[in-house]
Protein backbone atom coordinates (compact mmCIF):
# COMPACT_ATOMS: atom_id res chain seq x y z
CA UNK A 1 0.00 0.00 0.00
CA UNK A 2 1.49 2.85 -0.98
CA UNK A 3 1.31 6.20 0.76
CA UNK A 4 -0.47 9.06 0.37
CA UNK A 5 1.33 12.33 -0.38
CA UNK A 6 0.43 15.66 1.22
CA UNK A 7 1.26 17.30 -1.96
CA UNK A 8 -0.84 15.23 -3.88
CA UNK A 9 -3.54 16.37 -1.86
CA UNK A 10 -3.41 20.03 -2.22
CA UNK A 11 -2.31 19.69 -5.64
CA UNK A 12 -5.63 17.53 -6.48
CA UNK A 13 -7.36 20.30 -4.42
CA UNK A 14 -5.78 22.87 -6.69
CA UNK A 15 -6.59 20.96 -9.90
CA UNK A 16 -10.68 21.08 -8.66
CA UNK A 17 -11.06 24.83 -7.35
CA UNK A 18 -9.25 25.59 -10.76
CA UNK A 19 -12.43 23.60 -12.48
CA UNK A 20 -14.76 25.65 -9.95
CA UNK A 21 -12.52 28.53 -11.44
CA UNK A 22 -13.54 27.72 -14.96
CA UNK A 23 -15.77 30.41 -16.87
CA UNK A 24 -19.45 28.09 -16.10
CA UNK A 25 -22.53 29.67 -17.41
CA UNK A 26 -26.08 29.67 -18.04
CA UNK A 27 -26.78 25.73 -17.90
CA UNK A 28 -23.61 24.22 -17.69
CA UNK A 29 -23.71 26.59 -14.50
CA UNK A 30 -26.56 24.65 -13.35
CA UNK A 31 -25.21 21.43 -13.62
CA UNK A 32 -21.57 22.11 -12.78
CA UNK A 33 -20.82 19.39 -9.93
CA UNK A 34 -19.11 20.27 -6.98
CA UNK A 35 -15.38 19.53 -7.81
CA UNK A 36 -14.16 20.50 -4.49
CA UNK A 37 -16.15 18.73 -1.91
CA UNK A 38 -15.72 15.12 -4.20
CA UNK A 39 -11.85 15.67 -4.13
CA UNK A 40 -12.44 16.26 -0.73
CA UNK A 41 -14.44 13.16 -0.24
CA UNK A 42 -12.20 10.85 -1.95
CA UNK A 43 -9.16 11.96 0.30
CA UNK A 44 -11.01 11.41 3.45
CA UNK A 45 -11.84 7.96 2.51
CA UNK A 46 -8.25 7.68 1.68
CA UNK A 47 -6.64 9.28 3.85
CA UNK A 48 -8.57 10.04 6.94
CA UNK A 49 -5.26 11.52 8.87
CA UNK A 50 -4.22 13.41 6.04
CA UNK A 51 -7.36 14.99 4.64
CA UNK A 52 -10.26 16.10 7.12
CA UNK A 53 -12.60 18.85 8.05
CA UNK A 54 -9.85 21.29 8.91
CA UNK A 55 -9.03 20.43 5.16
CA UNK A 56 -12.71 20.81 4.23
CA UNK A 57 -13.27 24.19 6.16
CA UNK A 58 -10.13 25.99 4.65
CA UNK A 59 -10.90 24.87 0.56
CA UNK A 60 -14.21 26.17 1.60
CA UNK A 61 -13.65 29.24 2.60
CA UNK A 62 -11.50 29.79 -0.76
CA UNK A 63 -14.62 28.31 -2.50
CA UNK A 64 -16.94 31.00 -0.91
CA UNK A 65 -14.25 33.43 -1.93
CA UNK A 66 -14.73 32.52 -5.61
CA UNK A 67 -18.30 32.79 -5.38
CA UNK A 68 -18.21 35.93 -4.03
CA UNK A 69 -20.90 35.17 -1.49
CA UNK A 70 -20.60 35.94 2.34
CA UNK A 71 -17.25 34.24 3.76
CA UNK A 72 -18.30 30.75 5.52
CA UNK A 73 -21.41 29.49 3.65
CA UNK A 74 -19.20 26.88 1.45
CA UNK A 75 -17.07 26.48 4.43
CA UNK A 76 -19.59 25.26 7.00
CA UNK A 77 -21.61 23.20 3.87
CA UNK A 78 -18.08 20.82 3.43
CA UNK A 79 -17.55 21.27 7.47
CA UNK A 80 -21.10 19.70 8.22
CA UNK A 81 -20.86 17.16 5.20
CA UNK A 82 -16.92 15.76 5.91
CA UNK A 83 -18.09 15.07 9.19
CA UNK A 84 -20.72 12.96 8.18
CA UNK A 85 -18.24 11.37 5.91
CA UNK A 86 -15.73 10.90 8.76
CA UNK A 87 -17.67 9.48 11.19
CA UNK A 88 -18.90 6.60 8.62
CA UNK A 89 -15.25 6.42 6.94
CA UNK A 90 -14.22 3.21 7.89
CA UNK A 91 -17.65 1.71 6.92
CA UNK A 92 -17.32 3.73 3.96
CA UNK A 93 -14.59 1.82 2.58
CA UNK A 94 -15.95 -1.75 2.52
CA UNK A 95 -18.85 -0.73 0.80
CA UNK A 96 -19.62 -1.92 -2.59
CA UNK A 97 -19.34 0.39 -5.30
CA UNK A 98 -23.49 0.86 -5.78
CA UNK A 99 -23.90 1.73 -2.18
CA UNK A 100 -20.34 3.77 -2.19
CA UNK A 101 -22.15 5.50 -4.96
CA UNK A 102 -25.33 6.03 -3.27
CA UNK A 103 -23.84 7.40 -0.01
CA UNK A 104 -21.44 10.03 -1.91
CA UNK A 105 -24.53 11.33 -3.88
CA UNK A 106 -25.95 11.29 0.18
CA UNK A 107 -22.97 13.71 0.68
CA UNK A 108 -23.42 15.87 -1.80
CA UNK A 109 -27.01 16.56 -1.25
CA UNK A 110 -26.37 17.14 2.52
CA UNK A 111 -23.45 19.96 1.91
CA UNK A 112 -26.74 21.65 -0.61
CA UNK A 113 -28.97 21.30 1.86
CA UNK A 114 -26.81 23.51 4.34
CA UNK A 115 -25.68 25.73 1.67
CA UNK A 116 -29.58 26.25 1.13
CA UNK A 117 -30.34 26.40 4.92
CA UNK A 118 -27.79 29.38 4.99
CA UNK A 119 -29.02 30.80 2.21
CA UNK A 120 -32.55 30.95 3.24
CA UNK A 121 -31.81 32.50 6.46
CA UNK A 122 -29.79 35.01 4.49
CA UNK A 123 -32.84 36.12 2.22
CA UNK A 124 -32.82 34.26 -0.84
CA UNK A 125 -35.24 32.48 -2.67
CA UNK A 126 -35.47 28.47 -2.85
CA UNK A 127 -34.68 27.92 -6.24
CA UNK A 128 -36.73 24.76 -7.18
CA UNK A 129 -35.74 20.96 -8.15
CA UNK A 130 -33.05 22.10 -10.38
CA UNK A 131 -31.07 23.36 -7.63
CA UNK A 132 -30.09 19.38 -6.83
CA UNK A 133 -28.80 18.75 -10.46
CA UNK A 134 -24.96 19.19 -9.21
CA UNK A 135 -24.98 16.68 -6.93
CA UNK A 136 -26.64 14.29 -9.25
CA UNK A 137 -23.62 15.50 -12.14
CA UNK A 138 -21.40 14.80 -9.21
CA UNK A 139 -22.44 11.27 -8.73
CA UNK A 140 -22.09 10.75 -12.15
CA UNK A 141 -18.84 12.15 -12.19
CA UNK A 142 -17.80 10.40 -9.42
CA UNK A 143 -18.62 6.78 -11.22
CA UNK A 144 -17.20 8.15 -14.34
CA UNK A 145 -13.51 8.89 -11.98
CA UNK A 146 -14.35 5.12 -10.59
CA UNK A 147 -14.95 3.36 -14.09
CA UNK A 148 -11.34 4.77 -15.18
CA UNK A 149 -9.77 3.58 -12.57
CA UNK A 150 -9.63 5.14 -9.23
CA UNK A 151 -9.68 3.58 -6.46
CA UNK A 152 -11.98 4.30 -3.55
CA UNK A 153 -12.44 1.47 -1.35
CA UNK A 154 -9.66 0.92 -0.02
CA UNK A 155 -7.56 3.61 2.29
CA UNK A 156 -4.07 3.78 1.96
CA UNK A 157 -2.81 3.11 5.72
CA UNK A 158 -0.01 5.87 5.86
CA UNK A 159 1.68 6.58 8.92
CA UNK B 1 -8.57 -13.50 30.66
CA UNK B 2 -10.49 -11.58 32.79
CA UNK B 3 -7.45 -9.30 32.85
CA UNK B 4 -6.88 -8.80 29.60
CA UNK B 5 -10.13 -7.42 29.18
CA UNK B 6 -9.42 -4.79 31.38
CA UNK B 7 -6.20 -4.33 29.92
CA UNK B 8 -8.21 -3.90 26.95
CA UNK B 9 -10.41 -1.56 28.42
CA UNK B 10 -7.58 0.85 29.84
CA UNK B 11 -5.33 1.09 27.15
CA UNK B 12 -5.50 4.22 24.64
CA UNK B 13 -6.65 3.50 21.14
CA UNK B 14 -4.08 1.62 19.46
CA UNK B 15 -2.16 4.43 17.12
CA UNK B 16 -3.28 3.32 14.21
CA UNK B 17 -6.80 5.03 14.87
CA UNK B 18 -5.41 8.17 16.51
CA UNK B 19 -6.87 10.14 15.01
CA UNK B 20 -6.59 13.72 17.23
CA UNK B 21 -9.59 15.63 18.38
CA UNK B 22 -13.06 13.51 17.44
CA UNK B 23 -14.84 14.55 14.40
CA UNK B 24 -17.52 16.14 16.77
CA UNK B 25 -15.38 18.07 18.71
CA UNK B 26 -13.97 19.35 14.85
CA UNK B 27 -17.43 19.90 13.56
CA UNK B 28 -18.81 22.11 16.54
CA UNK B 29 -15.29 24.11 16.08
CA UNK B 30 -15.44 24.45 12.46
CA UNK B 31 -18.63 25.20 12.93
CA UNK B 32 -18.90 28.18 14.89
CA UNK B 33 -15.87 29.43 12.71
CA UNK B 34 -18.19 29.16 9.89
CA UNK B 35 -21.02 30.90 11.61
CA UNK B 36 -18.96 33.91 12.89
CA UNK B 37 -17.26 34.00 10.04
CA UNK B 38 -20.60 34.86 8.45
CA UNK B 39 -21.66 37.05 11.07
CA UNK B 40 -18.76 39.38 10.44
CA UNK B 41 -18.95 39.40 7.07
CA UNK B 42 -22.56 40.17 6.57
CA UNK B 43 -23.67 42.38 9.55
CA UNK B 44 -19.97 44.02 10.26
CA UNK B 45 -18.11 44.29 7.33
CA UNK B 46 -14.76 44.05 8.38
CA UNK B 47 -13.61 41.74 6.00
CA UNK B 48 -13.78 44.02 2.71
CA UNK B 49 -10.28 44.45 2.47
CA UNK B 50 -9.47 40.81 3.65
CA UNK B 51 -11.76 39.65 0.23
CA UNK B 52 -9.95 42.63 -1.69
CA UNK B 53 -6.43 41.16 -0.74
CA UNK B 54 -6.94 37.47 -1.33
CA UNK B 55 -8.85 38.15 -4.26
CA UNK B 56 -5.36 39.06 -5.35
CA UNK B 57 -4.03 36.04 -4.60
CA UNK B 58 -7.18 34.13 -6.45
CA UNK B 59 -5.65 36.29 -9.38
CA UNK B 60 -3.26 33.74 -11.49
CA UNK B 61 -5.61 30.89 -10.59
CA UNK B 62 -8.54 32.70 -12.65
CA UNK B 63 -6.14 33.43 -14.88
CA UNK B 64 -4.85 29.93 -15.77
CA UNK B 65 -8.83 29.17 -15.79
CA UNK B 66 -10.34 31.10 -18.36
CA UNK B 67 -7.03 30.29 -20.24
CA UNK B 68 -8.80 27.36 -22.49
CA UNK B 69 -12.25 29.78 -23.03
CA UNK B 70 -9.84 32.55 -23.87
CA UNK B 71 -7.77 30.24 -26.61
CA UNK B 72 -11.02 28.80 -28.04
CA UNK B 73 -11.74 32.00 -28.65
CA UNK B 74 -9.00 33.75 -30.38
CA UNK B 75 -8.46 30.29 -32.28
CA UNK B 76 -12.03 30.26 -33.62
CA UNK B 77 -11.32 33.94 -34.62
CA UNK B 78 -8.29 33.30 -36.28
CA UNK B 79 -10.29 31.03 -38.57
CA UNK B 80 -13.82 33.22 -38.92
CA UNK B 81 -14.14 33.20 -42.52
CA UNK B 82 -13.10 35.90 -44.54
CA UNK B 83 -16.96 36.01 -45.84
CA UNK B 84 -18.09 36.91 -42.38
CA UNK B 85 -15.24 39.07 -41.78
CA UNK B 86 -16.02 41.08 -44.74
CA UNK B 87 -19.57 41.37 -44.04
CA UNK B 88 -19.05 42.04 -40.46
CA UNK B 89 -16.44 44.67 -41.54
CA UNK B 90 -19.37 46.59 -43.99
CA UNK B 91 -22.09 46.76 -41.45
CA UNK B 92 -19.48 48.06 -38.95
CA UNK B 93 -18.58 50.62 -41.15
CA UNK B 94 -22.43 51.79 -42.08
CA UNK B 95 -22.73 51.50 -38.43
CA UNK B 96 -19.80 53.82 -37.94
CA UNK B 97 -21.62 56.55 -40.07
CA UNK B 98 -24.47 56.65 -38.54
CA UNK B 99 -23.57 57.16 -35.55
CA UNK B 100 -21.05 59.60 -36.54
CA UNK B 101 -24.06 61.40 -37.96
CA UNK B 102 -25.54 61.25 -34.58
CA UNK B 103 -22.35 61.98 -32.67
CA UNK B 104 -22.20 65.18 -34.29
CA UNK B 105 -25.58 66.27 -33.43
CA UNK B 106 -24.97 65.60 -30.04
CA UNK B 107 -21.84 67.43 -29.39
CA UNK B 108 -23.88 70.84 -31.21
CA UNK B 109 -26.76 69.76 -28.68
CA UNK B 110 -24.72 69.41 -25.79
CA UNK B 111 -23.15 73.01 -26.53
CA UNK B 112 -26.59 74.32 -27.14
CA UNK B 113 -27.49 72.63 -23.69
CA UNK B 114 -24.13 73.75 -21.78
CA UNK B 115 -24.72 76.91 -23.07
CA UNK B 116 -28.35 77.29 -22.10
CA UNK B 117 -27.87 76.09 -18.56
CA UNK B 118 -25.07 78.81 -18.17
CA UNK B 119 -27.54 81.27 -19.32
CA UNK B 120 -29.79 79.87 -16.44
CA UNK B 121 -27.00 79.93 -14.14
CA UNK B 122 -28.60 76.03 -13.63
CA UNK B 123 -26.42 73.83 -11.89
CA UNK B 124 -23.61 71.56 -14.01
CA UNK B 125 -25.84 68.25 -15.23
CA UNK B 126 -22.96 65.38 -13.88
CA UNK B 127 -20.44 64.40 -16.58
CA UNK B 128 -19.89 60.86 -17.04
CA UNK B 129 -17.24 58.35 -17.06
CA UNK B 130 -17.39 55.05 -19.04
CA UNK B 131 -14.88 52.21 -19.65
CA UNK B 132 -15.29 48.95 -21.60
CA UNK B 133 -15.31 46.65 -19.53
CA UNK B 134 -14.74 42.37 -20.61
CA UNK B 135 -17.15 39.94 -18.66
CA UNK B 136 -15.13 37.51 -17.31
CA UNK B 137 -17.36 34.68 -15.83
CA UNK B 138 -20.24 34.44 -14.93
CA UNK B 139 -21.11 34.73 -10.59
CA UNK B 140 -20.36 31.07 -9.59
CA UNK B 141 -23.25 31.70 -6.92
CA UNK B 142 -26.51 29.93 -7.97
CA UNK B 143 -28.82 31.63 -5.70
CA UNK B 144 -27.23 35.37 -7.53
CA UNK B 145 -27.62 37.07 -10.38
CA UNK B 146 -23.64 38.66 -11.00
CA UNK B 147 -21.36 38.39 -13.51
CA UNK B 148 -17.37 39.49 -12.74
CA UNK B 149 -16.03 41.75 -15.24
CA UNK B 150 -12.29 42.72 -16.09
CA UNK B 151 -12.08 46.46 -14.22
CA UNK B 152 -11.18 46.87 -10.93
CA UNK B 153 -10.15 49.82 -8.61
CA UNK B 154 -6.85 50.11 -10.86
CA UNK B 155 -9.04 50.77 -13.12
CA UNK B 156 -10.67 53.60 -11.52
CA UNK B 157 -14.40 51.36 -11.43
CA UNK B 158 -16.15 52.57 -8.36
CA UNK B 159 -18.87 50.57 -6.28
CA UNK B 160 -22.20 52.13 -7.49
CA UNK B 161 -21.24 52.16 -11.35
CA UNK B 162 -23.74 51.74 -13.65
CA UNK B 163 -23.08 48.78 -16.61
CA UNK B 164 -25.19 49.00 -19.67
CA UNK B 165 -24.61 46.87 -22.91
CA UNK B 166 -25.03 48.02 -26.38
CA UNK B 167 -28.46 47.77 -25.82
CA UNK B 168 -29.65 48.64 -22.35
CA UNK B 169 -28.40 48.81 -18.64
CA UNK B 170 -27.36 45.45 -17.12
CA UNK B 171 -26.61 46.33 -13.95
CA UNK B 172 -24.61 48.32 -11.38
CA UNK B 173 -21.02 47.41 -9.93
CA UNK B 174 -21.10 46.21 -6.06
CA UNK B 175 -17.66 45.21 -5.04
CA UNK B 176 -14.53 46.24 -6.78
CA UNK B 177 -11.53 44.29 -6.66
CA UNK B 178 -7.71 45.36 -8.16
CA UNK B 179 -8.68 43.93 -11.10
CA UNK B 180 -11.75 42.69 -11.49
CA UNK B 181 -14.95 43.90 -10.20
CA UNK B 182 -18.36 42.48 -9.23
CA UNK B 183 -21.68 43.52 -11.44
CA UNK B 184 -25.26 42.85 -9.81
CA UNK B 185 -27.40 42.45 -12.42
CA UNK B 186 -30.80 43.99 -12.75
CA UNK B 187 -32.73 40.72 -12.33
CA UNK B 188 -31.25 39.90 -8.90
CA UNK B 189 -33.14 40.38 -6.19
CA UNK B 190 -31.17 42.96 -4.46
CA UNK B 191 -31.36 45.05 -6.75
CA UNK B 192 -33.61 47.80 -7.74
CA UNK B 193 -33.88 50.80 -10.38
CA UNK B 194 -35.61 54.17 -10.60
CA UNK B 195 -37.33 53.61 -14.13
CA UNK B 196 -39.50 55.66 -16.09
CA UNK B 197 -41.78 54.47 -18.30
CA UNK B 198 -40.83 55.72 -21.85
CA UNK B 199 -44.55 56.82 -23.37
CA UNK B 200 -46.12 58.87 -20.72
CA UNK B 201 -43.14 59.71 -18.27
CA UNK B 202 -44.82 57.70 -15.25
CA UNK B 203 -41.74 57.15 -12.73
CA UNK B 204 -41.11 53.98 -10.92
CA UNK B 205 -39.00 51.45 -9.25
CA UNK B 206 -38.14 47.85 -11.12
CA UNK B 207 -37.26 45.16 -8.78
CA UNK B 208 -35.48 42.86 -9.69
CA UNK B 209 -37.44 38.82 -9.44
CA UNK B 210 -33.90 36.59 -8.99
CA UNK B 211 -35.47 33.50 -10.30
CA UNK B 212 -35.85 34.23 -14.02
CA UNK B 213 -34.54 36.65 -15.62
CA UNK B 214 -37.37 39.27 -15.41
CA UNK B 215 -37.86 42.70 -13.41
CA UNK B 216 -41.39 43.22 -11.16
CA UNK B 217 -42.88 46.95 -11.13
CA UNK B 218 -44.59 46.38 -7.80
CA UNK B 219 -46.41 48.62 -5.69
CA UNK B 220 -48.60 50.42 -8.92
CA UNK B 221 -52.33 50.93 -8.87
CA UNK B 222 -54.77 48.39 -10.36
CA UNK B 223 -55.58 50.90 -12.85
CA UNK B 224 -52.15 52.31 -13.58
CA UNK B 225 -51.18 53.29 -17.22
CA UNK B 226 -49.12 50.80 -18.22
CA UNK B 227 -49.24 48.36 -21.66
CA UNK B 228 -47.83 45.66 -22.57
CA UNK B 229 -44.94 46.40 -24.47
CA UNK B 230 -44.19 49.73 -23.15
CA UNK B 231 -40.58 50.65 -22.42
CA UNK B 232 -38.93 51.27 -19.11
CA UNK B 233 -35.96 53.71 -19.78
CA UNK B 234 -33.44 54.83 -16.29
CA UNK B 235 -35.14 57.67 -14.87
CA UNK B 236 -31.40 58.79 -14.21
CA UNK B 237 -33.24 60.24 -10.06
CA UNK B 238 -31.12 57.81 -8.39
CA UNK B 239 -27.54 59.69 -9.96
CA UNK B 240 -26.29 55.98 -10.42
CA UNK B 241 -27.85 54.94 -13.99
CA UNK B 242 -27.80 57.77 -16.70
CA UNK B 243 -30.88 59.11 -17.74
CA UNK B 244 -33.01 57.79 -20.65
CA UNK B 245 -31.00 54.42 -20.88
CA UNK B 246 -33.53 51.70 -22.16
CA UNK B 247 -33.80 48.88 -19.26
CA UNK B 248 -36.95 46.52 -20.07
CA UNK B 249 -39.84 45.86 -21.75
CA UNK B 250 -43.57 45.51 -20.33
CA UNK B 251 -44.32 41.33 -21.36
CA UNK B 252 -47.59 41.06 -18.90
CA UNK B 253 -49.51 42.91 -16.63
CA UNK B 254 -52.00 40.93 -14.27
CA UNK B 255 -54.72 42.60 -12.29
CA UNK B 256 -56.26 40.83 -9.36
CA UNK B 257 -60.06 41.80 -7.85
CA UNK B 258 -58.00 40.56 -4.64
CA UNK B 259 -55.06 42.86 -5.14
CA UNK B 260 -55.17 46.45 -5.22
CA UNK B 261 -51.53 46.34 -6.85
CA UNK B 262 -50.95 45.27 -10.55
CA UNK B 263 -48.64 42.54 -11.31
CA UNK B 264 -45.88 43.71 -13.83
CA UNK B 265 -43.00 41.85 -15.31
CA UNK B 266 -40.97 43.05 -17.73
CA UNK B 267 -37.93 41.54 -19.75
CA UNK B 268 -34.59 43.46 -20.17
CA UNK B 269 -33.54 44.84 -23.28
CA UNK B 270 -29.82 44.48 -21.85
CA UNK B 271 -28.54 41.25 -23.71
CA UNK B 272 -27.09 39.73 -20.02
CA UNK B 273 -26.18 36.40 -21.44
CA UNK B 274 -25.23 37.36 -25.04
CA UNK B 275 -22.70 40.00 -24.98
CA UNK B 276 -18.41 39.67 -23.87
CA UNK B 277 -18.30 43.34 -23.33
CA UNK B 278 -19.96 46.13 -21.43
CA UNK B 279 -19.84 49.73 -20.57
CA UNK B 280 -19.09 50.38 -17.06
CA UNK B 281 -20.78 54.15 -16.55
CA UNK B 282 -19.91 56.33 -13.63
CA UNK B 283 -21.33 59.69 -12.70
CA UNK B 284 -18.55 60.93 -11.66
CA UNK B 285 -18.89 63.04 -8.23
CA UNK B 286 -17.48 66.77 -7.68
CA UNK B 287 -14.80 65.33 -5.37
CA UNK B 288 -13.54 62.41 -7.91
CA UNK B 289 -11.05 62.69 -10.50
CA UNK B 290 -12.16 60.52 -12.84
CA UNK B 291 -14.32 63.61 -13.81
CA UNK B 292 -12.28 65.09 -16.23
CA UNK B 293 -11.63 61.71 -18.07
CA UNK B 294 -14.40 61.60 -20.22
CA UNK B 295 -13.54 64.94 -21.29
CA UNK B 296 -10.61 64.46 -22.28
CA UNK B 297 -11.11 61.95 -25.11
CA UNK B 298 -12.35 65.14 -27.42
CA UNK B 299 -10.86 68.51 -26.80
CA UNK B 300 -14.04 70.10 -27.54
CA UNK B 301 -15.84 68.51 -24.73
CA UNK B 302 -13.28 69.28 -22.35
CA UNK B 303 -13.64 72.77 -23.43
CA UNK B 304 -17.33 72.53 -22.51
CA UNK B 305 -16.59 71.21 -19.22
CA UNK B 306 -14.74 73.03 -17.54
CA UNK B 307 -16.22 76.18 -18.93
CA UNK B 308 -19.64 75.24 -18.00
CA UNK B 309 -18.55 73.75 -14.29
CA UNK B 310 -17.15 77.47 -13.86
CA UNK B 311 -20.21 78.80 -12.37
CA UNK B 312 -20.88 76.63 -9.70
CA UNK B 313 -17.94 74.70 -8.68
CA UNK B 314 -14.99 77.14 -9.14
CA UNK B 315 -12.49 74.06 -8.47
CA UNK B 316 -13.79 71.78 -11.03
CA UNK B 317 -12.78 74.59 -13.66
CA UNK B 318 -9.16 74.49 -13.17
CA UNK B 319 -8.82 70.69 -13.00
CA UNK B 320 -6.74 70.28 -16.44
CA UNK B 321 -6.75 67.06 -18.25
CA UNK B 322 -3.66 66.55 -17.56
CA UNK B 323 -4.80 65.50 -13.98
CA UNK B 324 -5.95 62.14 -15.49
CA UNK B 325 -3.29 59.39 -15.37
CA UNK B 326 -1.81 58.76 -18.66
CA UNK B 327 -1.41 54.71 -18.40
CA UNK B 328 -5.54 55.40 -17.77
CA UNK B 329 -7.75 53.24 -19.72
CA UNK B 330 -9.46 55.36 -21.93
CA UNK B 331 -12.90 56.08 -22.24
CA UNK B 332 -14.35 54.42 -24.76
CA UNK B 333 -16.34 55.72 -27.19
CA UNK B 334 -19.58 53.56 -27.69
CA UNK B 335 -20.28 50.97 -29.63
CA UNK B 336 -23.31 50.05 -31.16
CA UNK B 337 -26.92 50.99 -31.20
CA UNK B 338 -27.30 54.64 -30.44
CA UNK B 339 -29.18 54.25 -27.10
CA UNK B 340 -25.67 54.12 -25.86
CA UNK B 341 -24.83 57.53 -27.89
CA UNK B 342 -26.61 59.15 -24.88
CA UNK B 343 -23.54 58.14 -22.35
CA UNK B 344 -22.10 61.70 -22.53
CA UNK B 345 -25.56 63.13 -21.82
CA UNK B 346 -26.20 65.15 -19.55
CA UNK B 347 -27.56 63.35 -16.18
CA UNK B 348 -30.48 64.19 -14.64
CA UNK B 349 -30.13 67.78 -13.71
CA UNK B 350 -31.71 68.15 -10.16
CA UNK B 351 -29.22 67.89 -7.67
CA UNK B 352 -32.49 67.76 -4.93
CA UNK B 353 -32.95 64.36 -5.70
CA UNK B 354 -29.84 62.62 -6.38
CA UNK B 355 -29.07 60.06 -3.79
CA UNK B 356 -25.80 58.50 -2.87
CA UNK B 357 -24.96 55.74 -6.04
CA UNK B 358 -25.08 53.36 -3.14
CA UNK B 359 -29.12 53.33 -2.68
CA UNK B 360 -30.32 51.53 -5.10
CA UNK B 361 -28.27 48.19 -3.86
CA UNK B 362 -29.17 47.21 -0.49
CA UNK B 363 -25.83 45.77 1.07
CA UNK B 364 -27.52 43.46 3.53
CA UNK B 365 -29.56 41.80 0.94
CA UNK B 366 -26.26 40.46 -1.32
CA UNK B 367 -26.56 37.02 -0.73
Amino acid sequence: MHKTKLQTIYFSLLVAFICVLLPWSGTALKLRPDFVLLVIIFWILRAPNKCNIGTAWFIGLWVDLATGGVFGQYALAYTVTTFVAVIYQRRLVLFSNTQQLVYVLLLLIISQLTLLTVKIFSGNDVLGWSYFLPSITGVILWQAAVALGLNTSRPSRSK
Amino acid sequence: MAGYHQNLDQQQAPAFFARGPSPLARLAFFSALSLALMATDSRLQYLGSVREHLMVVLQPLQLIANAPSVLYDSTSEYFSTHHRLLNENQFLRKQALVQAISLQKMKALTLENTNLRELLAANQSLEEFSQLGEILHVGRDPFTKKIIVNRGSNQQVVDGAAVVDAKGVIGQVTRTYPASSEVTLITDKSLTIPIQIERNGLRAIAFGHGRDNTLDLPFLPANVDIKRGDKLITSGIDGVYPKGLAVATVTDIQTSADSPFARIVCIPTGGIENHKQVLIVSISQPDNPASTNAATQQPGNADIATKAAAPTKPDAAQSPASKVPENKTPAVPVPATENLNQHKKPANPTPAVVTEPSTTHKPHAQD
